[in-house]
């Protein structure tokens, strides 16, 4: 097309084409439109399992091969003392996420102090974040076992009346889950608060140090607050992980043993659905999982806007 | 020593509910409801996003589960496929496999033979897939009873006895552990059982008679204490997988039956699991734990590790299947190492029975278009010469009348294979459909043995476990509901 073509049937063209596309943009449903693929998407992937999941967890089979619906999977789920023995690991591995928010703390605060090789220390403190978790409990397996290695490291160091059955006393055993948890989230709680910690103005520090403020109030007045909202975020993904992502834990060591004495409901949903075949009852507790989940996080969400008075939605 | 009868009466004065035991609350709080902001509302989008994947990740696994893992084998005719599992119960059985083809071939050159090994852990789940596909090997195995009749009420098996002559049949042994509507379904070939094992040094050191094990409850008491006197452990066993629980179900509880029918009548929901009869057992496992005559590791060791202690020379006694015992002798000397039957508990009329099992039966799958040439080779497994090279290379007995028992030198061994195919033989564990196996009787066994729950609370968990199961798995009910099982040799 040459320039003198152009000038000639351009605006032709041009005056042809634009109030098609004006109507197109104007129209009402246009943005719905370019909405369509992502909530279709969404649909899919999160919205249809939602209800699929709902639906089954009200499923009952019937006798005469066909299905009924009903509330029958709830009533037996919370009449199942598994269930409620499911209920109550979950609530005290909670337990680890202070303990492990305090250590996470304690140790970005000594590695961000750049002590002597910390760099080989911060490795070594994330290492265990990034093996799989039944590589962990495997490992863990061979240490915590009556005849494993830390009671035969104890008895060697004469300290023979502290060997405990680590994994196979019921008093014991989530404990010994629990440590386990904590190795491995460790390291991530410690590199996301040094990430933060790194990036806290200097002179906010170096302010404090000449107010006359000690180590421990620079850290406690200074360096916490400034980390509040990463702090916050490590204990709702560890809250979220102690309801919904420890049953590679619990299945690669104790299989929710001995007993029920570690039976989590991530567990327990797994044995219904697939090794009990009763897809009902491991649906409706997923259902009460993912509600109290979400009434935790909402819960959680309200707390920290009543703390800072309605700001912090902005 | 505090004896089992004032332990007994002591204890019936404690029983506790479940529900008072087990109860615990919740306070529940008010929560006001305000409007959230959009800040608020994505963030709780994108909580409920992570939620919703968990419930995503379950309806994306369930339904079509099984189709997904379906096998590529097809059955085609004039070639034989053959899904075979024996290695595990008896080293050298997949060697006998490829001798017993190699054998067949010479016989028959025409026919095409595979042989596809199975694994233990997916040897129910493999054989799902295929019977939920239609399609698959010729012949295949699965574990006696309520694994093979779970495949033949969904159609999978054909009936082995319309394929191979009743005279043939006639010559195995503990063909009723797979018998229905009349029918046999799959085929014997070895024969195990549960012997307790005893370490007659400890006997003698502990001034009991190495040759004159206890027999009665009171001795077998009497027994442990003089041999945790010695400063031996009297019982070792593992029971991390809950095994160790259910040989001691297999060995106890079946003394308080009088029949089969009587157990499942219980299962069926026409008698509840809290009788005396169905789990009175546990009071006497509970009392051995209390005692602390097993060893400290039980609850942290799987079957497999806890045979070890014994081997080892740890334990005074301990369970153990042939191959087991074979290998404890071999660990400790021949001279060392006796059997007995687990002592009496009970009057039922099952307490002569004894705890054998064919373990793993062979059958011919209901698409297979060999039918008749898989009765055949099935058959050919039966013959003299293969039994006796099965024997020579496994050294496990056969589940055959023609079997030559003098082929096993070991009076130990002779003795056991005795016990397994004279009188009745009963593995009450092949008569629990397999989940209530795994939650009531691995569980309950479990709860014994940690002390983390009562003899009343294991009772109780198999009457909710069976009643779900009844509630959930309706046709299985009925199919349950239909079957009479008979004991072997009574």
């Amino acid at each position: 097309m040459t320039p003198a073509s152009t000038s000639e049937k351009g605006p032709a063209v041009r005056r042809r084409e634009r109030p098609k596309r004006s109507r197109l943009r104007n129209a009402p449903w246009t943005p719905y439109l370019y909405l369509l693929p992502a909530a279709a998407f969404i649909a899919l992937v999160f919205i249809y399992p939602l209800i699929e999941v709902v639906r089954t967890s009200l499923q009952v089979p019937a006798a005469t091969g066909g299905t009924s619906f009903g509330f029958t999977n709830y009533e037996f789920m919370l009449t199942d003392p598994a269930f409620r023995q499911a209920v109550l690991h979950n609530l005290i591995l909670l337990l680890s996420v202070p303990i492990m928010t305090v250590l996470a703390l304690l140790f970005s605060l000594l590695l961000w102090e750049q002590m002597r090789g910390w760099k080989w220390y911060r490795a070594f403190i994330f290492t265990p974040y990034i093996l799989a978790i039944p590589v962990v409990g495997l490992t863990f397996i061979y240490l915590y076992s009556a005849d494993g290695i830390v009671n035969t490291a104890l008895e060697a160091l004469g300290l023979g009346f502290l060997t405990r059955d680590w994994l196979g006393d019921p008093r014991l055993v989530l404990p010994s889950i629990m440590s386990v948890i904590i190795y491995r989230e460790l390291g991530f709680g410690t590199i996301l608060f040094l990430a933060r910690m790194m990036s806290i103005p200097t002179e906010l520090l170096d302010a404090a140090k000449t107010e006359g403020a000690n180590w421990f109030q620079v850290h406690r007045y200074v360096t916490i607050p400034q980390m509040r909202s990463v702090i916050e975020f490590f204990v709702v993904v560890e809250v979220i992980t102690m309801f919904s992502w420890v049953f590679a834990y619990v299945y690669t060591m104790t299989k929710g043993g001995p007993g029920f004495s570690s039976m989590i409901l991530e567990f327990y949903i797994w044995q219904n659905a697939f090794e009990f075949q009763s897809p009902g009852i491991a649906s409706a507790v997923a259902v009460v999982l993912m509600v109290a989940i979400s009434g935790l996080i909402f819960l959680q969400v309200r707390v920290r806007r009543d703390e800072s008075g309605g700001d912090a939605e902005h | 020593m505090e004896s089992w009868e004032s332990w007994k009466r002591v204890r019936e004065m404690e029983v506790v509910p479940l529900s008072n035991v087990r109860r615990t609350e919740s306070p529940e709080r008010g929560l006001g409801v305000r409007g959230l902001s959009r800040r608020e509302f994505l963030r709780l989008a994108g909580v409920g996003a992570g939620a919703a994947a968990f419930p995503g990740l379950l309806a994306g696994c369930g339904g079509d589960q099984q189709q997904g893992n379906a096998p590529k084998t097809k059955s085609v005719e004039g070639k034989l496929t053959f899904w075979y599992w024996g290695e595990s119960d008896a080293p050298g059985a997949n060697q006998w496999m490829n001798e017993t083809v190699k054998a067949y071939k010479e016989k028959k050159p025409d026919l095409e033979i595979t042989v596809v090994p199975q694994s233990t852990a997916t040897l129910i789940s493999s054989f799902q897939a295929a019977a939920s596909a239609g399609q698959g090997p010729d012949i295949a195995s699965q574990w006696a009873t309520g694994p093979v009749l779970a495949q033949v009420w969904q159609d999978a098996i054909a009936p082995i006895s319309d394929y191979v002559p009743q005279e043939e049949i006639d010559q195995w042994l503990n063909t009723n552990e797979n018998v229905y509507n009349g029918k046999l379904w799959a085929m014997p070939y070895y024969i195990i059982g549960i012997a307790t094992a005893y370490n007659k040094e400890h006997y003698d050191k502990a001034g009991l008679h190495p040759e004159n094990p206890p027999q009665t409850w009171d001795d077998f008491l009497a027994t442990c204490e003089e041999l945790k006197k010695s400063g031996v452990t009297p019982f070792s066993i593992g029971n991390q997988d809950g095994y160790g629980g259910a040989w001691h179900f297999s060995n106890m509880e079946l003394q308080y039956l009088n029949s089969l029918q009587e157990w499942v009548n219980a299962m069926i929901g026409r008698a509840p699991f809290t009788e005396e009869r169905y789990t009175g057992w546990y009071e006497r496992l509970n009392f051995l734990v209390q005692k602390n005559y097993y060893n400290e590791s039980v609850n942290s060791l799987t079957l497999d590790r806890g045979h070890a202690i014994f081997s080892r020379g740890e334990s005074a006694m301990s369970f153990g299947t042939d191959g087991i015992v074979r290998q404890w002798q071999q660990d400790l000397g021949q001279d060392v190492v006796g059997i007995m039957k687990y002592p009496k508990v009970a009057e039922g009329n099952l307490a002569k029975a004894f705890n054998a099992t064919q373990s793993i039966s062979y059958f011919i799958t209901s698409w297979s278009k060999n039918k008749e040439e898989a009765g055949a080779f099935l058959q050919f497994m039966h013959t003299p010469e293969r039994m006796q090279r099965w024997y020579e290379l496994t050294g496990v007995g056969l589940a055959d009348k023609r079997f030559d028992a003098s082929l096993i030198k070991d009076p130990v061994l002779r003795e056991l294979y005795e016990w397994e195919t004279t009188g009745s033989q009963v593995w009450l564990e092949n008569y629990n459909p397999p989940q209530i196996d795994s939650e009531a009787n691995l569980k309950a066994g479990q709860l014994i043995f940690s002390g983390s729950g009562t003899p009343q609370e294991a009772a109780q968990l198999w009457q909710s476990v069976a009643q779900r199961w009844r509630t959930q798995s309706p046709d299985d009910l009925k199919n349950w509901q239909s079957w009479h099982p008979e004991v072997s040799g009574a």
